[in-house]
């Protein structure tokens, strides 16, 4: 394995680990640091990708990654959790969470074996299947949380998950910052705009089953 | 009669929107409205001119039009202007609305110039810009109203939504891995072979904008966000977002070479069906009537992804029920607004006797239940007779039955429902509306002509143009 391939696979497994340690995780100063983290995991990713091929794209991907997605909305996550006088811990997840980590581990592993069967021969290079695996994982995350600040984690986990695939892949997919510009813009508004007047409305960030929106 | 040089028409559409959006935010209401009202008509005008000319053709890298572009451009322009008409007497109704009258006619023409920039637009990475850009403008005007189920709605519809759209990016990034381009008029002209990759792109693309089209199992945002939004966003949502969705992807879907791959029809069949018959089944159960018109499109896009799924004639009957139904089930939601505002509920057992107290409404909604649900001689009619007939050409029996089923049980829900409303006697202890809001009907009227001209092929341009978008799909027209 030449020096590129190692430092692309270590960074990759990184970046798994943070996936399945955010699925066993139910208190959510964690999960946000934890968000942090993979940002910046794929902050660390796509700039040696950039300084090894010599892209610009990448390097402007890698600062959006540091600046939107490990920064920027981790820290009005963190505020949002203050403005709301909410405790820092997912009520609904709180003793499911092995069960989460169990089906993340199970899932990611299913997902593994998919790619290997059907696009491992399209994308040969080592750790080809993580950001499949990657995107999985956030899926699962907006599926099973209830609380709308973890589902903002899960949505941002799916956007690395995007941004990685497209570092690794498609290296000159057409539009491809313009596109990662527009899905942290969606980012921001969802943290940003519809997170305040829930604050605002509701008073809480724990999604309820609300009688008006029954069947 | 001078053609409209296609630049223009093009030019006119993507600047009429997107003015209104940044004009309408001037500090004066009325002024504001007036501003978003000419530019729908402006916008409406280029796209009807685009139609009748047939234009088709490219300008630039990124900009093109062809039949199919073309027949989904009337339809959204339509459906947006009389939404933007139809909105003053609604927003009169409110009480303290989240945003003001300015800010919705902006998020309005935003949402508007967002879904024609899908339509006009031959890179399929830049539509896929566009269908995203639909959730942003769209999101805040569902909150419109301040109620805490209206807040939930917003942040399923926009997290449910990014994730399928994430998925169909995840699509666009194997074709454009496999076939080194996503310029879709292309990548159609020149169909690359249907290898695995190819296949799964599009079978990802279907997973990822059907979230959006609200096939099911992925449907859960779209009753939700439906009943929730105002009722002239509802109209836009059922009428021209879920249609714009399933355009995008049938861009994607037209990489395919023919015949189709029997992975790919056979998903697409799977995904039809399911759809069509739990929607069916689903707006059986509702209380809202609201939620009962957002299964009933959900019922509908399922039938045109089954017309697409069989080519030939269906896939044309296709066409012809998603641009009838975005008329008619419009109209639908412009009568539940007038009702909802005039009764204050959207529950389908605390409104009885419209006949006597709406009752230009009352008849206006009686005739577009018909006509979302399929009755002769709407346009929704025609389109489902040709999958029915299409799916009995090319032998599968099994499924023209159960079209037929998810028909008529949908058929049976729906109008059931209305007519309890419409005719039934009133409950004791409930006041009469006030007649005085027995308004906006008109619009509903127009809209439901337009429907009724589709069933009767009463317009010749729009059926020359709907018999050429059918042909480009690889469909054939009667």
């Amino acid at each position: 394995m030449n020096e590129s391939a190692e430092v692309i696979a270590l960074v990759g497994v990184g970046i798994l680990l943070t996936a399945l340690y955010l699925q066993s995780e139910s208190f959510v100063d964690p999960l946000i640091r934890g968000i942090a983290l993979q940002s910046l995991l794929l902050t660390v990713l796509l700039g040696w990708l950039a300084w090894s091929r010599g892209s610009v794209d990448l390097a402007v991907l890698a600062g959006l990654a540091v600046g939107v997605r490990a920064v920027f909305i981790p820290y009005v996550l963190r505020r949002q959790i203050r403005a709301f006088r909410w405790r820092v811990r997912e009520i609904h997840a709180a003793h499911r969470v092995t069960g989460h980590a169990l089906a993340a581990v199970a899932l990611a592993i299913v997902a593994w074996f998919i790619f290997q069967q059907t696009l491992a021969s399209i994308f040969p290079e080592p750790g080809a299947a993580l950001p499949f695996i990657l995107l999985v994982e956030g899926l699962l995350m907006l599926a099973t949380r209830s609380n709308t600040i973890v589902q903002v984690i899960g949505y941002l986990e799916e956007e690395n998950a995007v941004v990685y695939a497209g570092a690794l892949f498609a290296q000159s997919f057409p539009l491809f910052v313009e596109v990662v510009v527009f899905l942290d813009v969606l980012g921001v508004v969802l943290v940003g705009v519809i997170l305040s007047i829930q604050r605002d409305v509701t008073g809480t960030p724990e999604q309820t089953v609300l009688e008006e929106l029954a069947g | 009669m001078i053609a409209l040089d296609p630049r223009l028409g093009l030019f006119a559409l993507l600047l009429a929107p997107s003015a209104a959006a940044i004009l309408s935010l001037i500090p004066d209401a009325r002024a504001s409205q007036a501003v978003a009202r000419a530019g729908a008509l402006v916008a409406f005008a280029a796209a009807v001119a685009l139609l009748v000319d047939g234009a088709a053709g490219r300008w630039g890298p990124y900009l093109g039009l062809d039949a199919l572009s073309d027949v989904f451009l009337f339809m959204v322009t339509a459906i947006y202007a009389t939404s933007i008409w139809y909105s003053r007497g609604y927003l009169q109704g409110l009480h303290r609305p989240f945003l003001t009258p300015q800010v919705y006619y902006a998020l309005v023409s935003a949402f508007a110039f967002a879904m024609i920039s899908v339509l006009v637009v031959t890179d399929l990475g830049l539509m896929w810009i566009g269908v995203e850009a639909t959730t942003v403008a769209s999101a805040l005007l569902i909150v419109l109203e301040r109620k805490p189920a209206s807040v939930e709605a917003a942040w399923r519809y926009t997290l449910i939504a990014s994730a399928g759209l994430t998925i169909a990016l995840f699509a666009l990034l194997l074709l454009y891995t496999a076939t080194g381009t996503l310029d879709g008029y292309r990548l159609a002209a020149n169909p690359p072979a249907a290898t695995l990759p190819i296949e799964m792109a599009v079978a990802l693309a279907l997973v990822g904008y059907g979230t959006k089209v609200g096939l099911f199992p992925m449907h859960t945002w779209l009753p939700d966000a439906h009943s929730e939004a105002p009722s002239p966003v509802s109209a836009m949502f059922s009428g021209v977002l879920l249609p714009t969705a399933l355009y995008a992807f049938l861009r994607v879907y037209q990489v395919l070479p023919e015949p189709t791959p029997a992975m790919i029809r056979d998903l697409l069949l799977a995904f039809g069906i399911g759809t069509a018959l739990a929607a069916a089944f689903l707006l059986q159960r509702q209380r809202s009537f609201k939620r009962l018109f957002a299964y009933s499109s959900m019922e509908v896009m399922g039938l045109a992804v089954i017309g697409i799924a069989l080519g030939g004639i269906a896939l044309y009957g296709a066409l012809v029920l998603i641009v009838a139904h975005a008329f008619a089930k419009s109209a639908a939601f412009y009568c539940s607004g007038t009702v909802l505002r005039a009764t204050g509920t959207n529950r389908i057992d605390e409104v009885r006797d419209l006949q006597g107290s709406l009752p230009r409404t009352g008849g206006a909604w009686v005739v577009s239940g018909a006509a979302v649900t399929g009755a002769p001689p709407f346009g929704t009619f025609l389109g489902e007779l040709l999958i029915v007939v299409g799916a009995l050409e090319v032998g599968l029996v099994w499924v023209a039955g159960v079209v037929v089923v998810a028909i008529l049980v949908a058929f049976l829900g729906v109008n059931s429902q209305i007519g309890r409303m419409v005719f039934g006697e009133r409950l004791p202890g409930t006041r009469p509306s006030d007649r005085q809001l027995d308004a906006g009907w008109g619009y509903a009227y127009l809209n439901l002509a337009f429907a009724l001209a589709i069933g009767i092929v009463a317009l010749p341009y729009f059926s020359s143009g709907l018999r050429a978008a059918a042909t480009l799909l690889g469909g054939t027209p009667p």
